[in-house]
């Protein structure tokens, strides 16, 4: 029955045109799509890149004052911006801490059009309460990116509904149908088998798109990276299959089994993700970022009151700072960043409670992700992106640590009153961002084939059922 | 052959179907007479095991149909009133297609050959369906009955809408599977077809078998006669 079914259904689809219909939609969603992913990739790259040059530049102008400094020329600048005070380095020639995307970012746009991708700690700046967050566009902001991922998510849903709704439900109300269940055949195999049709052009579709889109974008065109994107969403588009076959079994004619799709879809892709999302934020509350600065003011209000009994505090607790610690060479500089080490131990708390309830609201998320093949694809085409809350949340903890080292890095030439030199430019900190590993993906593909098949199951239950009742002679 | 013992369809408090009992041998053309809402259709749907019967049973071969549904539709053909093919295919797709699903694979010679037999004109055979007229589908029809070499035949009111030519076309093939040993049983509004064609009539009414002939041992006019006077109608004067 296959091969006849497999010839006769790509012959009708192709006659009536469904094919080219389709095959064209999905090629021009899927490259306006990826031409979109990759516009804010290198955009990224280039905001990055352009940060990266301004610091060379800085430094081209560092290197020229430390060398008039050596030679005991005069430097025209302000005499805190001159590089040979260790502090005029850490503010004024910060490095970049930047986040390069990876060669899968143009995938999913995830969280990167929410958070900024390169910072430039500086040892007195307050990287507690670093601005990882960008003013974007609010239009964009509620609709989302037109990105490969969206397409996948969101619409590839509906192409596969408008594609499946009435593989049965046609037949009835054309006729057909009452001389197909007098052939020695099982109905449910047989809508079966014309999905597996309409199911195998797709993945043949998509699997060509993301073949050419990887050829063309260079970066990475090794199968190994392909495999993952494609399982994900081989997974999804099972997924979507399975329930079409369910409903065209269990539900009746083409009107209500489009509705039932369609409310199955509004289900699935938004009312389950938002309300998640909402009981996310209802459960575990983040703390209010205003509090969190405004607490980080009072607590530098209250340092900067009292920096002369920090400073010998800080010196106390700090022995190798001490020893060369003349009081003529005390600057602003010395109490200032004892001061700032008090405030950050005293905000440790109001840290670690915003952190906390973040890790919270993301485990609530990820443990309840199998509610919604629709969470669960979004959150492995981010993670293969790298623009997953994980992989920002990483990227901050590493720009935290950075600028501790930055600090730490600088700390010894302020209270050892010892000057910045261009010998010892070459020894100044990097920041390289080490991406985080998409672990999950082949278990998410997996679990969406299992529950694809669980309802294809279900499915074979009821189409036992329907062949011996009235639903052949009306829906 | 066809064989119902006691075959009853009862929907709620509604018989639409009493004690129907059936013996259909090969070669006999059984046409079943009766008003709208007699259980001739459902008498269809019974044995093609689209429903399935309150009470009794059904055979096709000896193969009781409640129990091996699928082996029986291996069997039988069935045309409805109104035969609905895949209108982007041709008459030889569609053939093609139904006898394959069917486990029934032919060559193109072989299914234009079917078709010749079933009276389509060479012409049509690669034409696509959404083309042909209701008497050219019926052709298709029995040439898929030709295909899958089936021992019955179930009819549901073939000819309503036919023209007389094509109607009577259509009873000549049917005449010619009758002569193969096919045993057919065809549900019909046509008295004068049915007396032409049938080796045995019966009328229905209510969902009972009120009376049955031998065609041969009756004419035309008792057999109307007999008709209207089942169905309780006056007989027109003429």
């Amino acid at each position: 029955m296959y091969k006849f079914n497999f010839i006769y259904e790509l012959k009708g689809l192709l006659r009536n045109g469904w094919i080219q219909l389709l095959s064209l939609l999905l090629f021009a969603l899927f490259f306006f799509a990826f031409y979109n992913g990759h516009e804010k990739v290198n955009k990224r790259k280039s905001d990055i890149l352009a940060a990266h040059q301004e610091v060379q530049e800085s430094d081209q102008v560092m290197l020229k004052q430390l060398d008039s400094v050596e030679r005991g020329m005069e430097v025209t600048a302000s005499p805190w911006t001159i590089p040979s005070k260790p502090m005029a380095v850490g503010n004024y020639h910060p490095r970049v801490a930047a986040m390069d995307p990876s060669n899968l970012a143009f995938i999913s746009t995830g969280q990167s059009d929410l958070f900024t991708h390169y910072v430039k700690p500086k040892t007195s700046g307050d990287d507690l309460a670093l601005n990882f967050t960008e003013i974007t566009n609010p239009v964009q902001q509620l609709f989302g990116s037109f990105d490969p991922a969206f397409v996948i998510i969101f619409l590839l849903p509906l192409i596969i509904i408008a594609f499946t709704y009435n593989v049965l439900s046609s037949e009835r109300e054309s006729g057909t149908l009452r001389l197909l269940a007098s052939q020695p055949i099982s109905l449910a195999s047989w809508v079966l088998q014309k999905m597996v049709i309409r199911l195998f052009w797709i993945l043949v579709m998509i699997s060509v798109i993301l073949t050419i889109v990887f050829y063309i974008n260079g970066s990475d065109r090794s199968i190994a990276s392909l495999l993952p994107v494609f399982g994900v969403t081989a997974g999804y588009i099972l997924f979507w299959f399975a329930l079409a076959f369910i409903v065209n079994l269990w539900v009746g004619s083409s009107a209500k089994n489009a509705i039932a799709l369609i409310g199955l879809w509004l289900l699935f892709v938004l009312l389950i993700p938002s309300t998640l999302n909402q009981m996310g934020s209802t459960l575990y509350p983040m703390p209010s970022r205003t509090l969190m600065i405004n607490q980080l003011r009072n607590a530098k209000a209250e340092a900067t009151k009292k920096q002369d009994e920090i400073l010998d505090n800080f010196l106390r607790d700090h022995p190798e700072y001490a020893i060369n610690d003349p009081n003529q060479g005390r600057s602003f500089y010395h109490r200032y960043m004892a001061s700032q080490q008090l405030v950050r131990e005293e905000l440790q708390p109001v840290i670690q409670k915003f952190e906390g309830q973040l890790q919270n609201q993301q485990q609530w998320i990820s443990q309840l992700k199998w509610l919604s093949p629709a969470i669960i694809v979004q959150q492995e085409l981010n993670a293969l992106a790298g623009t997953s809350t994980r992989d920002y949340e990483s990227y901050r903890k590493q720009v935290t640590a950075f600028a501790e080292t930055w600090r730490q890095h600088l700390l010894p030439f302020l209270y050892n009153n010892q000057p910045f030199s261009s010998q010892d430019y070459k020894n100044l900190p990097v920041f390289e961002y080490v991406s985080l590993e998409s672990d999950s993906t082949a278990k998410s593909t997996l679990v969406l084939a299992m529950i694809a098949l669980g309802l294809v199951g279900l499915g074979f239950v009821k189409g036992m059922a329907y062949q011996s009742s009235r639903n052949i002679i009306t829906p | 052959m066809i064989t119902t013992n006691n075959l009853s369809k009862v929907y709620g408090d509604i018989t639409v179907l009493d004690s129907l009992n059936l013996n259909i041998k090969a070669g006999d053309l059984y046409c079943l007479l009766g008003a709208n809402g007699a259980g001739k259709t459902t008498t269809i749907n019974l044995l093609l095991g689209f429903i399935k019967p309150t009470s009794g049973s059904s055979f096709i071969n000896g193969l009781a149909i409640s129990e091996n549904p699928k082996k029986t539709k291996k069997h039988l053909a069935y045309i409805p009133e109104n035969l609905m093919l895949y209108p982007n295919l041709s008459a030889v797709e569609n053939l093609d297609y139904f006898s394959g699903i069917g486990g029934n694979q032919l060559n193109k010679a072989q299914l234009e050959g079917f078709l010749e037999e079933a009276g389509l004109q060479t012409s049509a055979f690669h034409q696509r369906i959404s083309t042909f007229s209701k008497g050219m589908r019926q052709k298709v029809g029995i040439a898929l009955a030709l295909a899958k070499d089936a021992s019955v035949l179930l009819l549901d009111e073939p000819t309503s809408g036919l023209d007389p030519k094509a109607s009577n076309e259509f009873g000549l093939l049917l005449q010619k599977l009758r002569n193969k040993g096919v045993a057919i049983l065809m549900a019909t509004h046509d008295l004068f077809r049915a007396k032409e064609i049938a080796t045995h009539i019966g009328i229905m009414k209510n969902g009972q078998l009120k009376q049955e002939f031998v065609a041969d041992e009756i004419s035309l006019g008792d057999l109307e006669h007999a008709y209207l006077k089942t169905m309780e109608y006056k007989e027109a004067v003429l």
